[in-house]
């Protein structure tokens, strides 16, 4: 087994003329929390639309678990692995919280223990067992997000793609948010997060991942960005480009 | 008393052939963004369908109508969808409308050139008797059509939220980008919402036309008058469908009695004025953010 779970190589993707993925280029190691950060338009949620067959690749190649899988569909992906959970709101508001718990285990395998499971995770998030029977609009923005969360790992993801889960929380359930990332690691879980708040995010995590106009400007540890200079300064206006000449070789 | 039972049966009885027929306008609404401007002539073609099955294939009236609620399924659901909707739907809302008013002209014409511009006999539901329900005498045809209409709501509604397929649909509706990242098959969740809107239609046909016998020009109103029993309920929601049409049904027969017979026709147009003056979204519809 590769220490990388998830390689992108030369993707090209954006919408209609736009090109938003100029070839970029990342890997992902396994058991990890790995974090996505750039300035706004740099491509990060793309990236994530991109792996998840959301979004045509227009050229290069995403492996994963070592098998390519540029392109598939959504319903492919689950069934290999990886979960999406995207920016916002994804809860269906008129359905109970149990029953858009369940849509979770849509491409269950057969002999999937779907009661269990459903058990397992409200037994994991009590907020979930309380209103279980509650239409999901009436859930908080936080609570709504647990859903989401708790809905994406159903199935046992190997792989999670989660794009901004903090806006719009409390401070506190931004605390109880990374402690469940820490979690899903400790379980094995790979974790890929694309985080506004940056610093935050990254003290959470042990790698990180620097996109700017959608190239890959740096991956390093975490602890490597957090000490490096020229983030503060990308995340104050003044890009990379000119400053600094791009890192040779391909990204560790 | 007796009248007042009356007139509310008979409300019943037409508001559950209109529910039926808007509950179709709020499924392939919430499920492609289509607004189904042909779905009158969707409710008078079946009858169409299930009169060429018993002349053709000699069925008994209830096979034939079995037959003609799967044609209608077949034509109107999953042929409509396909030949009429996927192509036009990513041209946007408006051009997929007229395009569906294009459909309700076509079919009207079809079937005045193909089978005749009169109206044609159908067989009634049942024996033109009277039966006395609660102190009143109604209709037993009026009776069998709400019972029939309240059937299938029931049957609809219990796929809807009992079965796993019906939640799915459900989630497709709400938020169908969602519904593809957890592995539901969008497509055929909608290409189903479309044959239920035909199904639905179908079965309303062979409740209406024993009343006005089949002629190429009875969904004419009847789509019209689904159409406000949708809005008026709310267009996005199914249980908005069914309470517009009973409402819509029950309000006209009792302004034509006691009001004014003349003004009959005009009383779903005020009612549709009041509610989207004072409920744009509808009575028991959810409010939509668009992004223009």
């Amino acid at each position: 087994m590769a220490t990388d779970i998830l390689t992108l190589e030369d993707v090209v993707a954006g919408y209609g003329k736009m090109t938003i993925l100029h070839g970029t280029s990342f890997a992902v190691r396994r058991g990890a929390i790995t974090t996505v950060i750039g300035p706004n338009g740099a491509g990060k949620s793309t990236v994530f639309k991109t792996v998840f067959g959301m979004l045509p690749a227009r050229s290069g190649r995403i492996l994963f678990d070592d098998a390519e899988i540029t392109n598939m569909a959504p319903r492919e992906l689950l069934a290999r692995g990886i979960s999406y959970v995207p920016q916002g709101r994804n809860i269906f508001p008129e359905l109970s919280v149990r029953h858009n718990l369940e849509l979770g285990a849509v491409m269950a395998p057969g002999g999937f223990d779907l009661s269990g499971r459903l058990e397992a995770a409200m037994d994991r998030f009590p907020v979930l067992r309380r209103k279980a029977a509650a239409q999901a609009s009436t859930l908080s923005g936080g609570e709504q997000k647990m859903l989401e969360i708790a809905r994406s790992l159903l199935l046992e993801p190997k792989l999670m793609l989660i794009d901004e889960p903090s806006i719009g929380l409390s401070p506190i359930m931004v605390n109880e948010l990374f402690a469940i990332l820490a979690e899903l690691r400790g379980r094995g879980i790979t974790v890929l997060l694309i985080e506004q708040n940056a610093k935050r995010a990254l003290e959470s995590s042990d790698h990180g991942i620097v996109l700017e106009l959608g190239r890959t400007r740096i991956a390093e540890t975490a602890e490597a960005i957090l000490a490096d200079p020229r983030i503060g300064q990308l995340f104050l206006g003044g890009g990379l480009v000119e400053k600094v000449p791009v890192i040779p070789g391909s990204p560790p | 008393m007796a009248d007042f039972i009356q007139l509310l049966v008979a409300g019943l009885a037409t508001g559950g052939i209109y529910a039926l027929v808007a509950i179709g306008f709020t499924l392939l609404w919430q499920t492609s963004q289509t607004i189904n401007f042909a779905q009158g002539e969707f409710v008078m073609l079946p009858a169409f369908f299930m009169l060429g099955a018993m002349s053709v294939l000699g069925l008994p009236f209830w096979g034939a109508v079995v037959v003609g609620i799967l044609v209608a399924a077949l034509v109107l659901g999953v042929l409509f969808k396909r030949l009429v909707v996927d192509p036009m739907l990513h041209h946007g809302v408006l051009p997929l409308a007229i395009a569906t008013m294009a459909l309700s002209l076509f079919l009207k014409e079809a079937v005045k050139d193909f089978y005749s511009a009169e109206a044609q006999p159908f067989p009634p539901l049942a024996a033109d008797v009277n039966v006395s329900f609660l102190g009143a005498a109604v209709s037993l045809q009026s009776l069998i059509v709400v019972a029939i209409a309240i059937g299938a709501v029931v049957a609809l509604q219990l796929f809807l939220n009992n079965t796993q397929t019906g939640r799915r649909m459900q989630a497709t509706a709400q938020n169908p980008t969602v519904a593809r990242i957890l592995g539901i098959p969008v497509e055929r969740m909608i290409l189903l919402a479309f044959v239920i809107n035909a199904v639905l239609a179908a079965l309303a046909s062979a409740l209406v036309t024993p009343i006005y016998l089949a002629k190429f020009s009875n969904g004419e109103y009847l789509g019209i008058a689904a159409f406000i029993a949708a809005i008026v309920g709310g267009f996005n929601q199914v249980r908005g469908a069914i309470l517009g049409g009973l409402l819509l049904g029950v309000v006209d027969n009792f302004a034509a009695a006691y009001l004014s017979a003349q003004y009959r026709a005009a009383i779903p147009l005020v009612l549709l004025i009041v509610v989207i003056l004072f409920r744009p979204q509808g009575l028991l519809g959810r409010v939509e953010e668009r992004t223009v």
